[in-house]
């Protein structure tokens, strides 16, 4: 049986695939229908407690374990008068170099506090490098129901141990106004 | 191995540690002759400057024959010993694990927000010799989370393992004995009675030797961590002591400055001027050059300002320089030539302060190119100590620390002075007591008892106040060659020594030529690459320096490093400087002149340069750069450009001109003596002042936590004086300009003077008095 | 063993206390004799007396006094430890209240001996009764010429301080006293130099307890032969016992060393009625307990080593079946936490520690494993802390474990007090039932 013509035999393939099932994914238009694999490292965020405290207390072990030393942190001492995180220390300043960081993860697994974890968002891409060194306000959670935005003092009659052993479900008024001493609705579990 | 120099003859013992023949001086301790083989014996309380108290247990080690484990740090080493450490002894190795469990018990696990997280000996020790884990369950004992021991210096009581470094510290080393133990057991606390503040000069030290993070300092509290600094040797700016320091910084600021270990000077201390004055550095400096036009300063390039200063300087009359005391050897230097070589002027002169022509004759008799003739360990067996004018704790604060060791050691302190201060009674020192002004009069009556005592082992020291006590000079060099005793001259600022042997004072050609001798000036004039005939003649100095700017016959003026309100005629000088044809000022700070300067240019400070200083005992103390980018110029730089504007070649690169320097050895031909000046201290009550360590200087500005630990501005007089004043509570003291009121402390003072602080807050002597040291002032109880 | 009455002997008279009372009954004879003699000759007397020291750690007093460096240039002072603390101890306050001038005279007598000029004697804080007796005999003897210059016409001069403590069980340690006598906070010294060299003030120091001291005349006035006719070859000489506890006649009872618990509790009436003794420690608290096994042991200093004890103090404890030894151990190391210095590290963190996890077991809430690690931590005290005070604390628990492992076991999950009707235990028991 004399051979087809290879150029033929070329087109059998081309149609052959015409019937069969799609494996292209379309980005972006189709993105939100192939999302990261939940334990995917992506742009980091910056946890708050419930009341809206930043977990945060600015110890730099991130950037200690980050090996591309891509983390820039700078404490500063809490007051009564304005306080960021529970305890006495909390992130002034906060920077993430993405055009260094290479989504190891070290630094989450260094936080003592659970404050930095890692997002599934991957879309970085910039037209310029200092965009790309997202500072605290780029990195810090969103405000969630419940949560004051800080400076405000911790829940009253509460330590900072409360804080780390996750006693604190919310914000309570007088978070808001510290010197009003209005009995408190709950606040602590 | 063997770790004796046999050139001495020193009692010797053999030992063995760890298997290694040893042969150490007889008083060893086990823990320093481990670690000169590289052992490390975990170690808490025991610091090699401070005496074994052997309380933390750490270093427990095996003797063969003893059958408990012994503290490495209190045992001595005996003939024979045959010790075990926890590399070969199963028992020192058992001992140190369990005490080091201990020590974790009741420290709290807030390393991640201790400043000491990252270079914690107890971190490092229990990771090294410690338990895996913790079996401990129970409850933490807790105390308040950080409490002041004074303005800077926190205290966390929950990380203190009990060590007693920072209470022996005050104890045995400062002499500030404030600081304590209190309670006992798990209880045992540091603190101070009454919760009064630590009130010490040295109280950053106990930061430092804090092996946990109970002490920690207030201006570095959550600044950053070790392993984002970058740490730099540097030599302090600060005073004369010439003390080793660590400067960390990051991103290009300084986060806090340690004593480095320098046996010959500081030792392992510094003071708290040292540590935490530094926020100058960067605070308020100017940053380009300026220029006045149109009766207004503008920023100006290197380029302009240049040819403006060249031709202002080229066109204006008779001209100085003056340059004040933070200039660096090389830029002190860089100054002497210029002055002599470009300008063709000997109208010189380093001294921004009370000077005097018989201070200027001292200096070239005894003091110019002089180098170690008195050293800080000579002190430590010195026979005798005789203080002039000279308050060491607030003047030479790392002097004192020696002087407290030598006392220690059996040496005795005479002072010679108006006021028996907190410092002369830490040195337990005899007072001799003198009418401020009148010390020259003290100093001839001094016993035949103290004078029959001096010899060639006892040390005279003489400070800057000095020159403000006329004839006190004279008296001294006197008292010098009839006794033998060596006389040792402590300015109070860095640059000062340094600046005088670089002949930055006119008369004076570097290494104490005297400018009249012509095979000085042949030898200068040689190393210069000039004609010797070029050189200039003698100028002025001082007083008659800034009489002359005043008056107009010294009408250019090159300025670098001076406040005039640390001269007695301060006045005088702005108003010279308003009158003067042209100014030319180097400066990193705005002041007084460059806001009246013709031209001002930025120089660096010492974080951006490289120079050294020569501290009292005539020690170069060189350092480097800590910010090698900084695009600042040193003095030098600044003069060798202006110089080539002024088709004058100057190098100006500092290791060439120190190099220079070095190669004028000291000056071995004949020098001037010190003429005997009259003695004329003014009747009735004389005015006794000096700085405090800690005051309103310039350099020690934008760190309020240090300025809290000042001392109080009071004015102290005698209790009879007081008396006889009517018991006020507070005293005004009035000289020619305007009078100073301050609380009243009863203290040892001369009945015939009255003491205040010259440069503190509310007590700005030339300011506000008119009058200095040793001058005629009028006191009265009660505000004015 | 007959009991030998010898500090004790006069003491129903009610004015022994007074000086004359006390020279009634031969009192200051053995100054007169002492006085007259070589002071060498009496360090070498006691020294051949073989006496050792009463508190506790039983060292021989005369070679402790030769120690001291003669013609060094230096003053000498003597310090009696009369800082008696020991939970148990109860033998000094008494011999200071119904004797004070054996004291006083045996004062007198060792300051001769070992040239001390100045003499001290650091009287515990709490007992103002005491502190009252000794301060009246030293006023007293003062008067009539027996304290100051030139004392009976002998050219020695000696000068008594009577001190009272502040309140700390540390201050017992005989460094810790002196930086106490000194003005300091008590904490033990470095050692050496041991304060035979550089004591009080930096100067040669003999520190001695009270019954030490007050046996001096009684040895001086009667002889080493007499003296060594009691005791053992190695513990000479008789002891103020002070039996406490769950006996029918707790109290001070003088016998020779060598008797044996066995008679001393019958001295002291034996075991109250019903009870049978369940465990006993030779003298205070520091030294590990006992039990009836050990009862016709001799109470000498080396049989109770033997026995794995010590004499220490020589002030039995007498526990009977109703008492908890939970309990008991906790109660002692609770006393060694508040009474821990603070200077080193095992004492202060182990006290802490242990107490808190052996207050666990009294609640029952203790755990097999915590058995075990208070074992460690014990062995990590002991033989590791800077003086006694953390041994000390280091040794109840090991010891109540060697006999009463099974206690600690059940509290593990039943409470020391439902294992042990805590009221049984009272001296009032009886008048529940």
């Amino acid at each position: 049986m004399p051979e087809l013509p290879a150029a033929v035999r070329g087109f059998g393939v081309t149609f052959g695939t015409i019937f069969k099932k799609v494996v292209t994914e379309q980005y972006p238009e189709d993105s939100s229908k192939y999302p990261p694999k939940p334990r995917f490292h992506g742009r980091h965020q910056l946890n708050r407690w419930a009341d809206g405290l930043e977990k945060c207390i600015g110890c730099e072990l991130c950037a200690w374990a980050c090996p591309a030393d891509a983390i820039f942190v700078q404490g500063a001492d809490n007051s009564d008068e304005e306080r960021y995180s529970p305890g006495e220390r909390y992130g002034r300043v906060y920077q993430i170099n993405y055009t260094r960081c290479i989504f190891c993860g070290l630094c989450i697994e260094a936080c003592p506090t659970r404050a930095l974890t890692m997002t599934n968002e991957f879309e970085l891409a910039d037209n310029n490098r200092a965009d790309l060194i997202y500072e605290k306000q780029d990195l810090l959670g969103p405000m969630l129901p419940g949560m004051l935005a800080p400076p405000h003092d911790m829940v009253p009659g509460t330590t900072d141990s409360d804080y780390y052993a996750n006693k604190i479900t919310g914000s309570v008024p007088q978070q808001s106004t510290p010197q009003q001493s209005t009995p408190q609705q709950g606040g602590v579990a | 191995m063997t770790i004796v120099n046999h050139n001495e003859k020193i009692d010797t013992v053999n030992v063995v540690i760890d298997g290694i023949e040893m042969e150490v001086p007889k008083g060893t301790l086990v823990i320093r002759a481990a670690e000169q083989i590289g052992i490390e014996i975990p170690r808490f309380c025991d610091h090699p400057l401070l005496t074994p108290v052997a309380a933390c247990r750490a270093c427990l080690i095996e003797i063969d024959g003893v059958p408990k484990p012994q503290p490495a740090c209190a045992q001595v080493l005996s003939e024979g010993m045959n010790v075990r450490t926890q590399r070969s002894s199963e028992m020192a190795r058992i001992a140190q694990e369990g005490v080091m469990e201990f020590l974790l018990v009741n420290h709290p696990l807030d390393c991640p927000v201790c400043d000491k997280g990252g270079e914690c000996p107890l971190q490092n020790q229990a990771m090294t010799v410690g338990r895996p884990d913790s079996r401990f369950e129970g409850e933490k004992r807790t105390f308040p989370k950080p409490i002041n021991v004074n303005a800077e210096i926190l205290l966390d009581r929950e990380r203190c393992v009990s060590c007693a470094r920072c209470t022996r510290f005050a104890e045995e080393i400062a002499g500030d004995a404030s600081l304590e133990l209190l309670e006992r057991g798990a209880q045992q606390q540091v603190g101070t009675a009454n919760d009064e503040p630590f009130d010490s000069y040295f109280s950053g030290n106990v930061v430092q030797i804090c092996p946990v993070g109970a002490l920690t300092s207030a201006s570095y509290r959550f600044r950053s961590r070790p392993f984002d600094l970058v740490s730099v040797p540097t030599t302090c700016e600060h005073c004369a002591s010439g003390c080793s320091l660590r400067t960390d910084y990051r991103r290009g600021t300084v986060t806090r400055r340690l004593a480095w270990d320098d046996p010959e000077v500081n030792e392992d201390w510094s003071c708290d001027k040292g540590r935490f004055a530094f926020a100058y550095l960067a605070n308020g400096r100017i940053e380009s050059p300026l220029i006045r036009e149109n009766g207004e300063l503008r920023s100006a390039s290197w380029p302009e300002a240049m040819h403006f200063a060249a031709a202002g300087l080229a066109a204006a009359g008779t001209s100085a320089v003056l340059v004040g005391g933070r200039a660096t050897v090389e830029d002190a230097y860089a100054y002497s030539k210029f002055a002599r070589i470009v300008l063709g002027t000997d109208n010189l002169d380093f001294r921004a302060r009370a000077s005097s022509t018989e201070e200027a004759e001292f200096l070239a008799a005894h003091v110019a190119g002089r180098k170690l003739d008195v050293t800080y360990t000579d002190i430590e067996t010195a026979s005798q100590v005789l203080l002039i004018g000279f308050e060491p704790e607030d003047e030479s604060p790392i002097l004192f620390l020696r002087l407290r060791k030598g006392v220690k050691r059996g040496v005795s302190v005479h002072t010679v002075g108006p006021l028996y201060s907190l410092g002369s009674e830490k040195l337990s020192a005899h007072w001799v007591k003198a009418k401020a002004g009148s010390e020259a009069h003290a100093i001839s009556g001094l016993d035949s008892e103290i004078v029959g005592a001096l010899d060639s082992n006892s040390i005279i020291f003489v400070g800057e106040r000095a020159a403000a006590s006329p004839g006190a000079l004279s008296a001294v060099s006197r008292l010098g060659s009839q006794t033998g005793a060596r006389i040792a001259w402590v300015p109070r600022r860095a640059g000062e020594r340094g600046a005088l042997d670089a002949g930055a004072i006119a008369g004076l050609l570097p290494g104490g030529r005297p400018i009249s001798d012509p095979t000085a000036r042949s030898e200068v004039a040689q190393a210069w690459n000039i004609d010797a005939d070029s050189l200039p003649n003698v100028g002025l100095t001082g007083t008659e320096l800034v009489t002359a700017i005043k008056q107009g016959s010294t009408s250019a003026l090159v300025i670098a490093g001076v406040d005039p309100s640390d001269l007695p005629n301060g006045d005088e000088l702005i108003a010279g400087i308003e009158n003067a044809d042209f100014v030319v000022a180097l400066e990193n700070h705005h002041s007084e002149i460059t806001q009246r300067a013709s031209v001002v240019f930025p120089v660096a400070v010492v974080t951006e340069k490289s120079g050294s200083f020569m501290n009292w005992e005539g020690r170069s103390k060189p350092f480097s750069a800590a910010f090698r980018e900084a695009l600042t110029l040193t003095d030098a730089g600044v003069l060798s450009m202006l110089a080539s504007a002024m088709n004058v070649q100057l190098n100006g690169d500092t290791r060439a001109l120190r190099k220079e320097l070095n190669s004028l050895v000291p000056w071995s031909g004949p020098r001037t003596d010190v003429n005997n000046h009259e003695v004329h201290a003014p009747a009735g009550t004389t005015l006794a002042t000096w700085r405090l360590l800690i005051d309103s200087g310039v350099m020690q500005e934008g760190e309020p936590h240090l300025a809290a630990t000042a001392r109080p501005s009071v004015v102290a007089v005698s209790a009879a004086m007081f008396e006889q004043l009517g018991k006020p509570e507070v005293i005004t003291v009035t000289g020619p300009k305007g009078s100073i009121t301050l609380p009243t402390q009863v203290a040892e003072v001369s009945n015939e003077s009255v003491w205040l602080p010259m440069n503190s807050p509310e007590s700005h002597i030339y300011a506000q008095l008119g009058c200095g040291y040793g001058q005629a002032v009028t006191v009265k109880g009660g505000a004015a | 063993m007959k009991l030998t009455p010898v500090i004790t002997e006069h003491w129903d008279d009610p004015e022994l206390y007074t000086l004359d009372g006390y020279k009634s009954h031969g009192g200051y004879e053995a100054l007169a004799k002492a006085l007259t003699s070589d002071p060498d000759s009496i360090i070498a007397t006691v020294k051949d007396s073989g006496l050792r020291g009463r508190g506790g750690a039983g060292f021989p007093t005369g070679l402790k006094w030769s120690f001291v460096p003669q013609n060094d240039g230096k003053p000498h002072y003597l310090v009696v430890n009369a800082d008696e603390s020991e939970p148990g101890a109860c033998k000094d306050i008494p011999i200071m209240m119904a004797n004070p001038h054996a004291l006083l005279e045996g004062v007198i007598i060792s300051s001769f001996a070992i040239r001390a000029n100045h003499a001290f004697i650091y009287i515990r804080g709490e007992v103002p009764a005491a502190i009252r007796k000794v301060a009246f005999a030293v006023k007293q003897a003062r008067e009539a010429g027996l304290i100051g210059k030139n004392i009976q016409g002998s050219g020695f001069d000696l000068e008594v301080t009577v001190h009272a403590g502040a309140g700390a069980y540390i201050c017992g340690e005989e460094t810790a006293l002196l930086d106490s006598l000194e003005g300091y906070r008590g904490q033990p010294r470095l050692k050496p130099p041991f304060p035979a060299v550089a004591g009080l003030y930096a100067s040669p120091t003999v520190i001695n307890n009270v019954e030490t001291i007050a046996n001096i005349p009684y040895i001086i006035d009667r002889g080493v032969d007499w003296f060594r006719q009691f005791g053992t070859e190695k513990s000479p000489g008789f002891k103020v016992f002070a039996v406490s506890g769950h006996v029918q006649r707790p109290g001070i009872y003088e016998a020779p060393l060598g008797i044996t618990m066995r008679e001393l509790l019958d001295f002291a009436g034996g075991m109250r009625p019903g009870a049978e003794l369940k465990f006993w420690l030779p003298g205070g608290s520091s030294v590990p307990m006992l039990t009836a096994d050990h009862l016709d042991l001799p109470l000498t200093y080396e049989a109770m080593v033997e026995a794995g004890s010590m004499l220490g103090t020589g002030t039995p404890m007498i526990f009977d079946q109703t008492v908890s030894v939970v309990k008991a151990v906790t109660r002692w190391l609770e006393f060694y936490k508040h009474e821990s210095c603070g200077k080193c590290t095992p004492c202060r963190e182990g006290t802490y520690w242990i107490t808190g996890v052996l207050e666990k077991f009294e609640h029952g809430n203790g755990t097999t494993g915590e058995m075990e690690t208070l074992t460690t931590l014990c062995g990590q005290i002991a033989g590791r802390s800077f003086c006694a005070l953390g041994d000390a604390a280091a040794t109840p628990y090991p010891a109540a474990i060697k006999y009463f492992s099974d206690e600690f076991t059940a509290a593990t999950h039943t409470s020391a007090d439902e294992q042990f009707d805590p009221v049984a235990s009272y001296v009032f028991s009886g008048v529940r039932a």
